[in-house]
């Protein structure tokens, strides 16, 4: 027995890294994938129906033997549906037509068929010069673009007109070599990164979400930090190391496991029904019964969350104050020099490294943390940015968007699932590459610290 | 003219310190109080509950408390073997320099958002499950089989081959055997499913059993749950049961120990208290977890102890629930009770946990001198 055991302790490592690896693979590979162009499929059925479109999976049938495979067809104007399936064995020729076009446009989602002519008033094109007329349109600024309607054609044969105005993107995989591929899903990144949700966020981007989170985060940094410093000082450079310190610094260390949701019903109950409704009594009586801070907004979330990474600031910075060494202390105060020239010179200087961890880490925990946001201020769309042009500029009482409350929003709230779920893997491989990279920056901050000051890692 | 000034200047200087040290306590003071604040909060407003006519109120918490209950276990089923197993094997078995690779690569499953790691249970793995629910179970059994099969392969390998395959570094060898193996019982799970039952294992249960199996049930979760509670097990049980002084070790290893026998009747018992903090530790985050459970459990409130049935947990209730709830209402005080619960169950236990912790570190600290 005394053999076997420490296999399985070894396997449980192996697992645990499978694990991660295969979690982070299946991000990367569908988070990227989402954004590289597919090829598009025509399908001949045996009943003579034709299925154009991409293919997504296939599955075993429900309740005999057999493979299905669901084609993402788009089209939502003429059928009223964007997925099909179609049962593999009655599928007679499948062929990937170089002319097969996928459109994004704003109001019906994707189209995919054929381009049969492109008008633009002057002159009717056809062909491969359609397609030329339109890709220059495209390539134009969305302002500058002209007017002309497209003459679309469906795989099976439904003629529609679009106007040029809703199209935002337009592609031909088929035809595309990989340079033009690779150059496309650059595109393709960029515009998720920059610009905003479209289609009940099953589209677009997700630009107003990586904003709301960075200035979320911010705010709360600017609340967190200098008091999480001086409650760290004051436990280590101030107070009676007594029972009573000790004590405090339990509990603060402890602070750190209490389940987040519960900060988030401290935020709700205090911040936005105390004080935030007092506030409105106070200074914007004129717009009640509408609530101004009397709901949740950027505010109340920054320092909800603050309240939350408190003890993750406290008890890094606490670190880095304990390994400073008690003889440049006692140095300082020899030369004479009080406890704030001390503090100033000597000891916030060597430990400004240990703050600098404990900022990234408390930014890193707070970007993942999506639970108490939800009832204190987080929004699914939110209208106007929290900054703007207008005065104050900052506006704190708006509502935001975040990155994983998107993530859960659009993957669990959306009325096509099925349709949002590419976008929620980039949304979530975006998310935790920034959780990843904050908490990797922390580690070799500390890491190079240590080993700089000749300190055992 | 020197003198005059630092006449000058040393109360100024003094005064200053004076004041900047009363900014920090006055900082740390308010630190203080906004957490207690949480606290007393929460138990203020908790107690309108005894005044209302709570009795039906409190009976709907039930399948809630159960719920949380549920959803904990599973996950501490799922994570606690992996996670003592690995920092066993990290603390014991690996050398130091690939341990301190390993470990923070093992902590970095802390820092991935709930809400992922719900997304992906909740949207890929629950579906995924549903189809192949025979797969899934016999994964679960055979993967520790196939580890132990792993060694005795090992055990019968000649000593030549054994060098290129060293024990110490079987945690990254026996990633590719595993993979292996998952392989494996995807090509034949489905097969002896075929074969023994004659179709779909959840469809065999509904008829011959009538248990239901809901998408999104325990086992997802203990899966997914588990899953994010592993690291912060594990860190703290690698470091408790790396504090333990060389010497006990070694000297039970010079009395003709190997090394698992060192571990099971030297460092276990001397470490014991440092892993029951960290299995406690464990269950604080498992119980308030809401991200995962929210997304990765159906989210519907039942009392039933079946693995294949859905629940609801309170930290999932109080996510849904709390934005709708008007202050003052009934069920407004009884979210911020269950939160209350969840604060006080948190607190006592993490606080269990860091003083056994403290008391254990400085045991091993004398423990050291003495050796």
């Amino acid at each position: 027995m005394t053999r076997a055991w420490p296999w399985l302790c070894a396997a449980s490592v192996a697992l645990s890294l499978l694990m991660l690896g295969l979690l982070l693979t299946v991000l990367l590979t569908r988070g990227f994938g989402h954004f590289w162009p597919s090829a598009l499929e025509l399908a001949t059925l045996d009943s003579g129906d034709m299925v154009g479109g991409e293919v997504v999976r296939e599955a075993a049938l429900p309740h005999r033997e057999g493979q299905e495979r669901l084609y993402f067809t788009a089209n939502r104007d003429i059928d009223g549906a964007r997925w099909r399936w179609v049962t593999i064995d009655s599928i007679t020729s499948r062929q990937t037509p170089p002319g097969l076009l996928r459109l994004q446009r704003s109001p019906w989602g994707d189209f995919i068929g054929y381009l049969s002519a492109y008008e633009d008033g002057k002159q009717r094109l056809e062909g491969e010069a359609a397609w030329q007329a339109l890709a220059t349109a495209l390539a134009a600024p969305a302002n500058a673009r002209p007017q002309a309607t497209l003459i679309l054609e469906t795989v099976d044969g439904q003629v529609i007109h679009q106007t040029l105005a809703d199209v935002h993107r337009a592609q031909r995989p088929n035809a595309m070599h990989l340079g033009e591929k690779l150059r496309d899903w650059a595109h393709g990144v960029w515009q998720f990164l920059s610009e905003g949700p479209r289609a009940a966020n099953t589209g677009g981007g997700v630009w107003p979400a990586i904003f709301g989170t960075v200035l979320m985060v911010m705010v709360m940094s600017v609340v967190v930090m200098p008091f999480g410093v001086l409650a760290a000082i004051y436990l280590n450079e101030i107070a009676h190391q007594g029972r009573l310190t000790r004590l405090v610094r339990i509990g603060v260390r402890n602070l750190a496991g209490v389940p987040s949701i519960v900060y988030g019903v401290f935020g709700l109950g205090v911040f936005v029904y105390g004080i935030g409704s007092s506030m409105d009594q106070w200074f914007f009586e004129d717009t009640l019964p509408s609530p101004t801070f009397g709901t949740g907004g950027l505010l109340w979330a920054s320092l909800t969350l603050a309240l939350l990474t408190l003890p993750v600031v406290i008890v890094a910075t606490e670190e880095g104050l304990t390994r400073i060494p008690d003889s440049q202390r006692e140095g300082a105060v020899a030369l004479g020099a009080t406890r704030l020239e001390t503090l100033t010179r000597i000891v916030l200087p060597m430990a400004m490294p240990a703050m600098l961890t404990a900022l990234i880490l408390a930014v890193a925990r707070a970007a993942g943390e999506v639970a108490p946001l939800m009832l204190v201020g987080v929004a699914k769309l939110a209208p106007q940015m929290p900054l703007d042009g207008d005065f104050p500029y900052l506006h704190l009482e708006r509502k935001f968007m975040h990155l994983g409350y998107h993530v859960f929003d659009t993957a669990f709230h959306g009325d096509d699932v099925q349709a949002a779920i590419p976008l929620v893997y980039a949304t979530a491989l975006l998310l935790v590459t920034i959780v990843l990279v904050l908490n990797l920056t922390a580690i070799f901050l500390r890491h190079y610290l240590r080993r700089q000051r000749g300190q055992p890692c | 003219m020197s003198l005059q000034k630092r006449r000058w200047q040393a109360p100024h200087r003094q005064r200053l310190d004076r004041l900047a040290t009363a900014i920090i306590t006055l900082g740390a003071f308010a630190v203080m109080a906004a957490i207690l604040a949480i606290g007393v909060f929460l138990v203020g407003e908790s107690l309108p509950l005894l005044g209302l006519n709570a009795k039906p109120l409190l009976n709907s918490l039930t399948p809630l408390a159960w719920g949380t209950l549920k959803a904990a276990i599973a996950a501490m089923v799922f994570a606690l073997p992996i996670a003592l197993g690995a920092a066993v094997y990290t603390a014991m078995y690996m050398p130091a320099r690939q341990r301190s690779r390993i470990k923070p690569l093992l902590e970095m499953i802390e820092a991935i958002p709930g809400v992922v790691i719900g997304f992906i249970a909740g949207l890929i793995l629950a579906p995924w499950v549903e189809q192949h629910l025979a797969t899934t179970l016999v994964l679960l059994v055979w993967l520790p089989v196939s580890a132990l099969l792993a060694g005795l392969l090992w055990h019968c390998l000649r000593q030549r081959w054994r060098r290129y395959l060293p024990f110490s570094n079987a945690a990254l060898w026996l990633i590719p055997w595993l993979m292996l193996m998952i392989a494996l019982t995807f090509w034949a799970a489905p097969l002896a499913e075929q074969g023994l039952l004659g179709k779909s294992l959840p469809r065999f249960l509904e008829v011959h059993s009538g248990i239901d199996y809901a998408t999104r049930n325990a086992i997802i979760v203990g899966v997914a749950m588990g899953f994010a509670v592993i690291p912060s097990v594990y860190t703290l049980a690698d470091d408790a049961l790396s504090d333990i002084p060389p010497g006990l070790l070694e000297g039970a290893q010079a009395l003709g120990a190997d090394r698992w026998q060192a571990f099971w009747k030297v460092a276990l018992p001397a470490a014991g208290p440092g892993i029951f903090a960290a299995v406690m530790i464990g269950a604080g985050r498992a119980v308030g977890e809401t991200m995962i459970v929210l997304m990765a459990s159906g989210n519907t409130p039942l009392l039933s102890a079946s693995p294949f049935e859905s629940m609801r947990s309170m930290a999932a209730a109080i996510a849904t629930e709390m934005p709708e709830a008007a202050p003052g209402t009934g069920s407004y005080h009884l979210l911020i009770f269950a939160a209350l619960l969840l604060f006080a169950f948190t607190f006592l236990v993490n606080t269990l946990a860091e003083t056994v912790r403290l008391r254990l570190r400085t045991r091993l600290r004398r423990m050291e001198g003495a050796g």
